[in-house]
């Protein structure tokens, strides 16, 4: 069993040290926010796809299935970090072992497929339902409680909130990518074919990859409204989806630490852009093609998983 | 029976057209699967260009059917150029890196058209008005023109890959690219020929579509996703049940919107394909023996 | 009996592969399938083990029907398979080929706990790697192993799932026949000491002859003939379809 190494714990001591740094004003806490968020996002589609080889097109789903989980108890007056994030837990689960089970049953590229459209059918779903909100979602959500009385309502708390969660889904990936299970999917990436002639029933790995990132994709979804106080449909659009998967072509697949920076990288990337210039879609676009060309290991590259050299796991 | 002549019918040839249009971008993209292996998630995009490129053509040229001729050449060309430029460098790689290739040539053709052309939605008008009573009732001519066209173009097609050498060639291809290796055959340029063709296919559909639905840069996005689900419908890589699995959709799409509104419209597409994949999880037509 | 192939026929399309072909596989035997290119000796492998169900007849593997099922359930029968074109895994290193196979039979294997264990199976793993003499090159990148030590791997991949029947899929081609001669030899003494049964598809008569019990010959995707290897050589069906086949 891997243990995160003193790399590992540096950063994430310097990252609970962030909002002490000089110059941290409420915007620049909320950006590094939404930065280690969609890291952690990225970062466990990076499970499913530098490590199990399969491309969701419709992670926008899991993550906007979270936000609204959250938002229709905290509608109802259930604040409780808790109870939000278990009933994301659940309604994600359930739906991404629906999606799983029909997107695995055929070869790869059936995966990107079916994620794509049982994505857009969610979306189609909750833009158009009245008691959802439509297109306007559900607004004017209160603050979470950590427990009866201790509210995160401060942008101090906030970050520490999705800080604790970055680290525990960082956890949750290196503990599985160095199990047996992450093993195999590994050996399912590079040649699925051998991995059934194994005894690997490969379907079900495929789906226990595509569950984890799922449901660590839905705990992040379920945080995200309590720093923005809202949940709309175009949390789930397929063009979310496609910024996570940049955000992991940037950091590199297959690294889990790449597409954390990566996805911070792309927030910031994001902020500065889409403010300044309308055609956002052709920068993005662009970027996956040149990334896809000339830089396909991204900035991280693809490491060796197989790391035989002890302390070696982290970062 | 007047509902069955005036609503029914017209909705069911309305259902064969865009079915036969749907079957042209699955064909498409099954192709270039099947030959190329990768999957085009710009297929969509290059039907939208189609439209664009024809109005583009029309204000030079004052003319619907130069550009009927022109749009889809232009559109051929950017394909090639897109093949030789970027998918070209990818064949060779794991199938993901293709799909976010793809994926990102989706984005910059959507908004380039968006900012070039402007994201309002845009008329073509149909090169002909008037309508002729057809079994008790008036039948757009323009409609009329579309279904001889359409089952022009399919027929051609299937006499293309059924007749002549090349399309023999691609249709076994398609189960199995490698024996073109032993053909003797330029590869390269039949990959980029192909992906020409099937852009230039899916641009003439999206011409000849537009001056019935309305033209805006999103009109794309929503065939291409309903030619995922009849590609997966129809099994991959067999080209006949894409089109056969298009028709289906096609004709259920058009009917459903008789009764429902858009949104309910696609759930109830999403769960024929549901139920089919429950039922027979290769699709209409899937090959048999390929690990799925 | 180990392996009982009773009247396998196999059709894709309007092609067909394989037509009635029968025969059976003692315990410990080493039982080759020989014949021209196209003449559905792959495709009868990729049958037995699982990837495709034949259009007609039935497989029994230990006195069970395994017809149809799919490869992964055939492989924990026992049954192991290599493959015609190198199939590892190209992206990691040779240990973790051998490793993640061997860890298939471990008792995690499929179980909630292997989400965060490893099972160790490095001892099996290596001596796999040492009978074959990759043991040096453990920590090298699959794909950059030479055609040779791949092909060996190959068999260790299939070796390290416990088998009780070993399909070898031309495991010599494109060897040199000094490393060929290596290869029957050790692939023979492996069997040997692992009491293995062996079904092999050879090209290389040489090694057909050396080290087979038994000896089935197909055509056309049907069995002309079968016996022992000194039948077989002077069987003029046989020589025949060889001759006219165009092969070895």
């Amino acid at each position: 069993m891997s243990v995160p190494g003193w790399r590992a714990l540096l950063v994430f001591a310097l990252l609970a040290a962030l909002p002490l740094a000089p110059g941290m004003s409420r915007y620049y806490l909320l950006l590094a926010f939404d930065a280690l968020l969609f890291g952690a996002i990225a970062m466990s589609l990076d499970l499913l796809m530098g490590y199990t080889g399969l491309v969701s097109f419709g992670h926008a789903a899991f993550y906007g299935l979270g936000a609204y989980a959250t938002a229709i108890l905290m509608e109802r007056g259930v604040q409780s970090v808790w109870a939000c994030i278990g009933a994301a837990l659940l309604v994600v689960g359930l739906y991404a072992l629906v999606v799983s089970y029909f997107a695995t049953a055929r070869r790869g590229i059936y995966f990107a497929l079916l994620t794509l459209i049982f994505a857009e059918v969610v979306y189609t779903f909750f833009r158009y339902t009245q008691t959802f909100g439509g297109s306007d979602g559900i607004q004017g959500l209160p603050d979470a409680t950590l427990a009866p009385g201790v509210l995160i309502d401060t942008p101090l708390r906030k970050y520490y909130l999705v800080l604790v969660y970055l680290a525990a889904a960082y956890a949750t990936c290196r503990v599985v990518v160095a199990s047996h299970f992450g093993r195999v999917l590994v050996a399912i990436r590079e040649n699925e074919d051998r991995a059934r002639f194994l005894g690997y029933n490969v379907q079900r790995y495929k789906m226990g990859a595509c569950m984890i990132s799922a449901l660590l994709t839905g705990v992040g979804g379920a945080i995200y409204p309590m720093r923005s106080a809202f949940a709309t449909p175009d949390l789930m659009l397929w063009t979310e989806s496609g910024e996570f998967i940049i955000s992991v072509m940037i950091g590199g697949l297959g690294t889990l630490v790449g597409p954390i920076i990566g996805g911070a990288f792309f927030t910031i990337l994001r902020d500065k852009v889409s403010s300044v210039v309308d055609w956002y879609f052709i920068v993005i676009g662009g970027v996956l093609i040149v990334i896809v060309l000339f830089m396909p290991r991204g900035l991280l590259g693809l490491r060796q998983l197989f790391e035989r050299r002890s302390g070696r796991a982290a970062a | 029976m007047d509902y069955v002549l005036t609503i029914l019918l017209p909705q069911l040839l309305h259902g064969l057209v865009f079915g036969a249009a749907l079957g042209l971008l699955a064909l498409g993209l099954t192709v270039i699967f099947g030959l190329l292996g990768v999957m085009n998630f710009a297929h969509g995009e290059l039907y939208m260009l189609g439209a664009y490129a024809g109005i583009a053509v029309i204000g030079v040229t004052h003319s619907f059917w130069v550009a009927l001729l022109v749009a889809p050449l232009l559109v051929g060309v950017v394909g090639a150029v897109t093949e030789m430029t970027t998918l070209r460098l990818v064949y060779n790689r794991e199938p993901l890196y293709g799909l976010i290739l793809t994926f990102g040539l989706a984005l910059v053709f959507r908004e380039g058209a968006r900012q070039i052309w402007g994201g309002d939605m845009r008329r073509i008008l149909p090169p002909f008005t008037g309508s002729t009573p057809l079994l008790g009732m008036t039948y757009p001519d323009y409609r009329l023109f579309l279904l001889a066209a359409s089952s022009l173009i399919l027929l051609a097609l299937w006499l293309f890959f059924t007749r002549t050498r090349a399309g023999i060639v691609v249709r076994a291809a398609v189960q199995d690219a490698e024996m073109l290796d032993g053909l003797g055959v330029d590869v390269r340029r039949v990959f980029t020929l192909t992906f020409a063709a099937s852009g230039a296919l899916a641009a003439l559909a999206g011409l000849l579509l537009a001056p019935v639905f309305t033209v805006y840069p999103q009109m794309g996005v929503e065939m291409i996703l309903l030619a995922f689900i009849v590609v997966i419908l129809g099994g991959m890589g067999s080209m006949g049940g894409s089109v056969a699995a298009a028709f289906v959709i096609g004709i259920a799409q058009s009917l459903f919107s008789l009764w429902m509104n858009p949104q309910r419209v696609a759930i109830a597409i999403f769960g024929i394909m549901i139920v089919v994949l429950i039922v027979r999880p290769r699709g209409f037509a899937g090959r048999e023996g390929v690990l799925e | 009996m180990i392996l009982e192939v009773a009247d396998v026929s196999k059709r894709f399309g309007a092609l067909a592969a394989l037509t009635r072909v029968s025969f059976a596989v003692e315990a410990g035997q080493v039982f080759s399938v020989i014949g021209p290119n196209g003449a559905g000796k792959s495709t009868l492998f990729n049958v037995v083990s699982g990837l495709h169900a034949p259009s007609a007849g039935t497989v029994r593997f230990c006195g069970e029907d395994i017809t149809g099922l799919p490869p992964e359930r055939v492989n924990r029968r026992g049954l192991a398979k290599t493959f015609q074109i190198t199939n590892i895994f190209p992206e990691i290193s040779v240990l973790d080929n051998v490793r993640v196979a061997a860890q298939s039979r471990a008792p995690e294997s499929g179980r909630a706990a292997s989400l965060w264990r490893r099972p160790d199976v490095d001892g099996a793993a290596l001596a796999l790697l040492e009978t074959f003499g990759l043991a040096a090159r453990r920590d090298a990148h699959a794909k950059n192993l030479s055609h040779g030590e791949q092909r060996y791997l190959e068999i260790c991949v299939a070796l390290a799932t416990s088998p009780r029947l070993l399909l070898l899929d031309e495991p010599t081609a494109g060897m040199t026949p000094g490393e060929t001669r290596d290869a029957t030899a050790l692939i023979r003494n492996v069997v040997l000491e692992r009491g293995l049964t062996l079904l092999l598809i050879e090209h290389d008569m040489s090694v057909v002859m050396g080290i087979s019990d038994r000896v089935a010959v197909l055509h056309f995707g049907e069995k002309i003939a079968e016996g022992t290897p000194e039948a077989i050589r002077h069987d003029p069906r046989v020589i025949e379809a060889y001759l006219g086949g165009g092969d070895d």
